[in-house]
């Protein structure tokens, strides 16, 4: 008879499916009662949609012939100073000419359809490189800082303190503002680079923290064993502490910039128009919130689990050593 | 090659004074291999630390081959390169290979070329047996053979005096004579050794002086056949009665 007895997993597998679906039909008879109307079609324009671009005369003069059928057509316009005819070419659904028409300079001749990147879009990137960025700035300030934490000269270290007991003792909301209203104006900085500086000056903050502890994790024996091989401090540093503790601050290190990625939202109310900033728009003159706003939190979701798988592989290529 | 006078060492921690090295005084010669007994917290490992600068002492001098370790003019990087030590917990740094291991601060610290590091290593794993095992990481080998490895990383930099602090006190015993027959062959060949340790026969048979000390000093100091034979002090004896 075998201690561990294994239980089947189905019943609660069951279970979960229950509360799910649970939810679901909870979500949707809450919408039914406010008689929300789901247009989940109106979403995909705010990705990439289609826009059509006017298409005018380059110079005065008559239209001569207009050839080609199907989608487009191409128009022959005779300029009035005599030459060569000019071609313009447009959605047939737009023509606006016959043939011996006169056009002025700039007239409209018909449109042409284009793809354009839709606000939604642009506004994933916005946050995706903010906090790609800020996350990078954030990783040197953090790395100096916790080494200034931990040097032996009290100046470095009571300014590494300062600034991370600031950072951490603060809400990110009111950095942003004192960073834009006030290191900003004085210093006339964009506010681009204002949000980079204050999402950057917080993440370095909590970084300098991970790496102190990350340094202070490798067993003294490791510099012990460097020093008495004749490398300097910083050599010890960069060649044995260091790339040993990085490996285990990958973790934490993951949740911390996850973390960022979140807390980039939090610039829109400087009017950088990232992700969040965006979705407030489109729900401004679309009415899809409820759409708009899982979108965006599903876009978040996105962001943040293809970082995490990253580093996740990363930290499995890093393990090779154990 | 290595002279002490008055070497001290005070560790203060929470209103507790150690005297851990008290007023210690010798020398060892070129050449010569000294091993340091006694009991446990007698300041053994303190001493030997001493020696290449990984603890700060409070007074006295440490001269390594003429040169004051302590001197304002001194670079004590430059001292420890002539001096090799071997932990008792190996200490192997666990992020390279064995090989990477043994080339690292030849490469860092004696700017040596990659292929005459890689020559080097390969010719002092093989020395101490494990030159199979030379791209594995530490964690892939027995106690026994870390500590090899780590005797062959001390000695790729070519040391003038080789520290070794109780070697094979955290191998299981049936690695401990692989390590001493490392350390055996070395004192052959010539090495200034200081060597902590419990084993008393390798002191016995390869020591050419033993230094016993107890609470911080050195009580006792003579040839291995005198000491365990007729050793002088009287706790020299009772140690000796607690561990022969
Ligand atoms: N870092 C330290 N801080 C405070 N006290 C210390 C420190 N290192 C050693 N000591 C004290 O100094 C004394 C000598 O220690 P040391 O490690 O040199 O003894 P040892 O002879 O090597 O002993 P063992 O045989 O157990 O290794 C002990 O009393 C110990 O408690
Ligand atoms: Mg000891």
């Amino acid at each position: 008879m075998p201690l561990k007895k294994r239980s089947p997993q189905w019943p609660w597998q069951g279970l979960l499916v229950l509360i799910l679906v649970g939810m679901a039909a909870g979500l949707w008879f809450a919408t039914q009662r406010v008689h929300y109307e789901w247009r989940w079609e109106r979403v995909p324009q705010y990705f990439l949609y289609q826009a059509d671009e006017p298409q005018v005369a380059p110079a005065a003069g008559t239209v001569q012939a207009i050839h080609g059928d199907g989608a487009t057509r191409t128009v022959d316009i005779a300029p009035a100073t005599g030459g060569a005819p000019l071609q313009v070419t447009v959605a047939s659904s737009s023509l606006q000419v016959k043939v011996g028409d006169t056009v002025a300079a700039d007239d409209d001749i018909g449109t042409t359809p284009h793809w354009r990147i839709g606000p939604l879009t642009q506004g994933l990137w916005i946050t995706i490189w903010l906090s790609f960025v800020s996350g990078f700035i954030g990783l040197i300030i953090g790395l100096i800082t916790g080494l200034c934490r931990l040097s032996p000269n009290p100046t470095l270290r009571g300014l590494a303190v300062l600034y991370i007991e600031l950072i951490r003792g603060t809400p990110l909301l009111v950095q942003i503002f004192i960073f834009y209203f006030f290191i900003g104006t004085v210093l006339n900085l964009d506010r681009i680079v204002a949000g980079v500086g204050a999402l950057a000056l917080f993440a370095g903050a909590y970084i300098a923290e991970i790496v102190r502890a990350g340094i202070q994790s490798i067993p003294r024996g490791q510099s012990e064993a460097a020093r008495s091989l004749g490398m300097s401090s910083t050599e010890t540093m960069l060649h044995i502490v260091l790339p040993q503790a990085f490996k285990r601050v990958l973790p934490p290190l993951a949740g911390q910039f996850i973390s960022l990625i979140k807390d980039s939202s939090l610039v829109s109310v400087i009017a950088i128009t990232d992700l969040t900033k965006s979705g407030r728009e489109i729900i401004t003159s679309s009415f899809a919130t409820f759409e708009i706003w899982f979108t965006v939190a599903l876009l978040y979701l996105l962001v943040t689990s293809v970082l995490s798988q990253l580093l996740f592989w990363l930290e499995r290529r890093f393990a090779r050593s154990d | 090659m290595i002279e002490v006078k008055h070497l001290v060492k005070i560790f203060t921690s929470r209103n507790q004074v150690v005297r851990a090295v008290d007023d210690v005084s010798t020398a060892i010669a070129k050449g010569e291999v000294v091993v340091v007994i006694g009991p446990s917290g007698s300041g053994k490992s303190t001493f030997l630390r001493c020696l290449n600068g990984l603890e700060e002492f409070d007074d006295g001098q440490v001269i390594i081959d003429g040169i004051d370790i302590a001197g304002s003019k001194t670079n004590l990087n430059a001292v420890r390169r002539e001096v090799g030590m071997v932990f008792q917990h190996f200490n192997l740094f666990p992020h390279k290979t064995v090989l990477e291991n043994v080339t690292l601060a030849q490469r860092v610290v004696r700017k040596r070329k990659a292929a005459e590091a890689h020559d080097k290593a390969m010719a002092l794993l093989s020395k101490v047996g494990i030159a199979e095992k030379a791209q594995q990481y530490p964690s892939r080998l027995s106690g026994g053979q870390q500590q090899r490895v780590a005797i062959a990383r001390a000695l790729a930099m070519d040391p003038k005096v080789m520290l070794f602090d109780e070697p094979t006190s955290a191998l299981d015993p049936e690695m401990v004579g692989e390590v001493l027959d490392v350390m055996q062959q070395l004192a052959r060949e010539g090495m200034t050794m200081a060597v902590v340790t419990h084993e008393m026969g390798f002191a016995r048979e390869v020591a050419h002086r033993v230094l016993f000390m107890d609470a911080g000093r050195i009580l006792e100091d003579a040839s291995p056949a005198q000491f365990f034979t007729a050793p002088r002090e009287p706790r020299a004896q009772t140690f000796l009665k607690q561990v022969l």
